[in-house]
C-alpha cells in the first residue's frame, strides 16, 4: 500500500517491460483523462522509469521490479488495461486533488 | 486525411491485415501476428521468439477481445522498422482464459506507432467501435477505425 496525494502529482509514468505496446496504450488513455489536470503522462520500460516520476502505474506482475527501480515512488499495480479500479482511483485522486491509499 | 492515411498504410500494410485467420492456440496466433511483420520486412525472425517470451511472462491481452503481442525490451534490436499487423480470428483463440478475436502484432523501435496505438485504445474504450473491430471483414473497415478521429492526440 502507498499513499498518493493527487494534488502533488505532476508526472505519471505507465511502465511495462518493453515500453512498446501495453504501456503505450494505457498512457494514451490516461493522457486524455488527465489532460485538464496538467499532469505529464509518459510510458516507459520498467527498467528505465525516470527518477522524477511522482507515481508509477504498471501491470501487477511488474510491480516488484518497478519498486526496485524507483523505491521512493508509489507504484500502483493494475490487472486490467481497460477500466482497472486501481487506475481509476488514481485518476480520480489526481482530478479531484485528493489523497488516497492504493 | 490523405497524408494520415498514407502514414497509416506505411505502418500497417494492407497485406498485414488478415481478417479470416485460424489459430490452434495462443502461441500459433502470436506466430501468425509475427509472421505478418516478418513478411513486410519489419523484423528479424528471432523477434517472434521474443514475442512468445514476452507473452509467457506477461499477457498482452488488453480487453474487448483484443491482444497486442509484441517483443521484450531485449527483442527491440530485432526490429528493423516500426510496423503493426492485425490478425482476426473469427472463431476466437483462448488467450490464457480470455477469448481473443483480434491480435494486433507490434514491432517498434521508435515512436512511429504511438498515434495508432492511442487510437486503438480509444476504439477499445467505445464498446460499439470495439465490436466493429472484432467484426471487421475488410481492410478499409480496419483503417477507418484506426484513423485518428479526434484532435487532442499528440505524438508525445
Amino acid at each position: 500500500m502507498a499513499t498518493i496525494d493527487g494534488s502533488a502529482i505532476k508526472k505519471l509514468i505507465v511502465a511495462c517491460d518493453a515500453g512498446m505496446g501495453s504501456s503505450v496504450m494505457l498512457a494514451a488513455t490516461l493522457k486524455k483523462q488527465l489532460a485538464k489536470s496538467g499532469v505529464t503522462v509518459e510510458h516507459s520500460p520498467v527498467a528505465h522509469i525516470p527518477a522524477d516520476a511522482d507515481v508509477v502505474v504498471t501491470q501487477a506482475s511488474l510491480a516488484e521490479r518497478a519498486r526496485g527501480v524507483v523505491p521512493d515512488v508509489p507504484v500502483v499495480p493494475f490487472q486490467l488495461f481497460l477500466g482497472d479500479p486501481s487506475v481509476t482511483k488514481v485518476v480520480k485522486a489526481i482530478q479531484n486533488g485528493e489523497t488516497v491509499e492504493v | 486525411m490523405g497524408d494520415e492515411q498514407k502514414e497509416l498504410t506505411s505502418l500497417l500494410a494492407e497485406r498485414s491485415i488478415r481478417l479470416d485467420a485460424r489459430a490452434s492456440d495462443r502461441d500459433d496466433a502470436i506466430r501468425q501476428a509475427g509472421q505478418a511483420l516478418l513478411d513486410v520486412g519489419a523484423i528479424d525472425p528471432g523477434y517472434i521468439d521474443a514475442m512468445l517470451e514476452r507473452e509467457n511472462s506477461v499477457s498482452t491481452f488488453v480487453g474487448e477481445g483484443v491482444a497486442i503481442p509484441h517483443g521484450t525490451l531485449a527483442g527491440k534490436d530485432l526490429v528493423t522498422e516500426d510496423a503493426l499487423s492485425v490478425i482476426r480470428f473469427p472463431d476466437g483463440v483462448d488467450w490464457g482464459g480470455n477469448e481473443v478475436t483480434v491480435a494486433v502484432g507490434i514491432a517498434a523501435r521508435g515512436n512511429g506507432h504511438i498515434a495508432l496505438l492511442s487510437q486503438l485504445a480509444t476504439v477499445l474504450l467505445d464498446p460499439e467501435r470495439a465490436a466493429a473491430l472484432r467484426n471487421a471483414t475488410t481492410a478499409d473497415q480496419v483503417y477507418g477505425l484506426l484513423t485518428t478521429d479526434d484532435d487532442d492526440d499528440d505524438d508525445q
